[in-house]
């Protein structure tokens, strides 16, 4: 318990801190704010006034808590480019990212699980050699690439599905699988090596001796006992779809944080980049504690 | 048997090595034997895949695919090469260090490794793109950041496990100093565990750079990155496929071949690091 809690008072602290880098490696690159939002005639004066009435000529630090108090009170200050409100963007775009990465969240495990648990079980045949190779090349895939393979025959060649753009499911399909592709080739090989471990124990030839049926050891006994610590680490899946998610929204046009995100960098649109980034960096910082939690739970030893 | 034999009998490392050597002499020899990757023919663009003089075709601009994919390949090694050494000098060093002296220091860097272990590589590579610039130097440095603490991390733990051993204790009872210690007896046994990281942090690298490239945020025209050629390539999906699956192609190679080699090694070196790699996400 006491590790739990030194483990959120610990993940406080790396908020803090990381939602400060943010701020700070934002605030001291090199671009000049005046020479986005003034016309190029402005003088040095109207520069200096500029800076005084949006607050930039204060100390970084001081710069800091004004800018998380005003985000408190829900104001995120504006877009350089088109002065909209942050605040009222945010909030659609979090949701749709939200449902991108929960879809791959879900299809990482929905599809990784029982393959890896196939390939342990009928090991070294053609089928555990298939799903292995399977996921090797699902390791090495680039998934920008997988995208454009994706978008080639679903939506070019056979057109069934979307190529990009947001609506029904339909618009889902392809950006959430493209998403949870290496994670899937992840949870194969590593519910394939815990089932193998597992299997190797010696109550699973107790049970074997007690009577039980093969299908229900699997199921109940070495499934349970080998999936504990890997679905206690999704949260770690959670900081990579959260990367990636970066490249893949910007492929489908899917109008969530990433794509917002790189958008803004590519403008240098820096009140925006400033927040979508620390949305992020919040949720992956999250995700690290809901996994070492998750770990600590299920592993007797580290609870002490 | 010797090292070298167990290597041969070794399916994966000798796959992954041939797959590599084959990427690696297309991207030394390809660009003496294509020609300039930049030339224009706007008359000849978007060839097929075998039109004469152009072996993988031509690009929008008809400018050489062959010639631009060789190309891309130096740029992906050469981004691969800077940041894998950068991060398995600084990692190394800071994770023997932090392993070895604990206390108030080793609490300080694993403080700073559990803080930007909370970044995605990719997030930190837009951050340092959005406050240095786009380009190939703010990709070397992101990766090469992130990758430094990936390893670090791994070098500490398996420095904490081995400064308990008995050898150890004794060459410390025996009155050797410290950097005696860690560089003949720590040292050798940590240096294997991060060459094989480090071969997972060079795919890292490479699918980084390519997936930024994409993006835009990485290497800027009119330096042909792979994954800038996937970009380009999207647009004309549907009148020649080849100009984003060529590179796409090249980029599963390099990618494949690196896994490869770390499977290989890794068994070859140390069945136990099985667990510590899989945990590490790559990417």
């Amino acid at each position: 318990m006491t590790a739990i809690l030194k483990r959120v008072a610990l993940t406080l602290v790396l908020l803090f801190a990381s939602s400060f880098a943010v701020f700070a490696a934002i605030r001291l690159s090199g671009g000049d704010v005046t020479a986005a939002r003034l016309p190029a005639s402005a003088t040095a004066a109207d520069r200096e006034l500029f800076l005084q009435q949006v607050g930039l000529d204060q100390p970084i630090v001081r710069q800091y808590f004004t800018y998380l108090g005003n985000m408190f009170r829900g104001d995120l200050g504006n877009s350089l480019t088109n002065n909209a409100s942050i605040s009222a963007l945010a909030v659609d775009k979090m949701r749709n990212s939200l449902i991108l990465g929960a879809a791959a969240l879900v299809l990482v495990f929905a599809i990784g699980i029982p393959l890896g648990l196939v390939a342990a079980l009928r090991r070294n045949s053609w089928v555990d050699t298939g799903i292995t190779s399977f996921s090797v090349a699902g390791m090495a895939i680039p998934n920008f690439w997988l995208a454009l393979i994706l978008i080639y025959i679903f939506a070019i060649q056979f057109q069934v599905l979307p190529a990009a753009g947001q609506g029904g499911w339909r618009y889902l399909v392809l950006p959430s699988v493209v998403l949870a592709a290496e994670g899937v080739a992840l949870t194969v090989r590593m519910t394939r090596s815990a089932v193998l471990d597992t299997l190797g124990n010696d109550f699973v030839r107790t049970l074997r001796a007690a009577g039980l049926s093969n299908r229900r050891i699997y199921l109940k006994h070495v499934l349970r006992n080998s999936l504990l610590p890997i679905v206690s680490l999704a949260g770690l899946r959670v900081g990579q779809i959260v990367g990636y998610a970066l490249v893949v929204e910007v492929i489908f046009g899917w109008p969530g944080v990433g794509q917002t995100l790189v958008n803004a960098v590519l403008r240098r649109d820096y009140p925006v980049v400033q927040f979508f980034a620390l949305v992020l960096v919040v949720v992956v910082t999250l995700g690290n504690l809901a996994a070492s939690i998750g770990y600590t739970l299920v592993n007797p030893r580290l609870r002490k | 048997m010797s090292g070298f034999r167990r290597a041969r009998k070794n399916k994966q490392l000798m796959a992954g090595a041939a797959v590599g050597a084959f990427v690696v002499l297309l991207g030394i020899f390809g660009p003496m034997i294509f020609g300039d990757y930049a030339a224009q023919d706007l008359f000849n663009g978007h060839k097929p895949v075998g039109t004469p003089g152009h072996f993988f075709g031509t690009d929008a601009l008809g400018r050489d695919l062959a010639a631009r994919a060789t190309y891309g390949i130096r740029i992906s090694l050469l981004v691969a090469i800077a940041v894998t050494a950068l991060a398995v000098v600084f990692g190394t060093a800071i994770g023997m260090i932090a392993g070895y002296v604990k206390g108030t220091l080793d609490g300080f860097i694993s403080f700073l490794i559990d803080f930007i272990w909370g970044f995605p590589l990719i997030l930190v590579a837009v951050l340092a793109a959005a406050s240095i610039g786009s380009g190939l130097l703010p990709v070397i440095l992101a990766v090469a950041f992130v990758n430094t603490v990936a390893i670090a991390r791994v070098v500490r733990g398996e420095v904490l496990a081995i400064s308990e051993k008995d050898f150890v204790v004794a060459a410390r009872a025996g009155g050797y100093s410290t950097l005696r210690i860690i560089s003949r007896h720590i040292a050798p046994n940590v240096i294997p565990v991060a060459l094989v990281l480090s071969s997972y942090y060079v795919a890292v690298a490479i699918i980084a750079e390519a997936a930024l490239s994409f993006v835009g945020l990485g290497a800027q025209p009119p330096l042909p990155s792979l994954g800038q050629m996937v970009s380009d390539g999207r647009n004309y999906m549907r009148i020649n496929v080849w100009e984003s699956t060529i590179p796409g192609i090249i980029i599963f190679l390099m990618v494949l071949s690196v896994s490869l080699i770390g499977d290989g090694l890794r068994d070859l070196l140390d069945p136990r690091l099985r667990t510590a790699v899989e945990r590490t996400s790559a990417k």
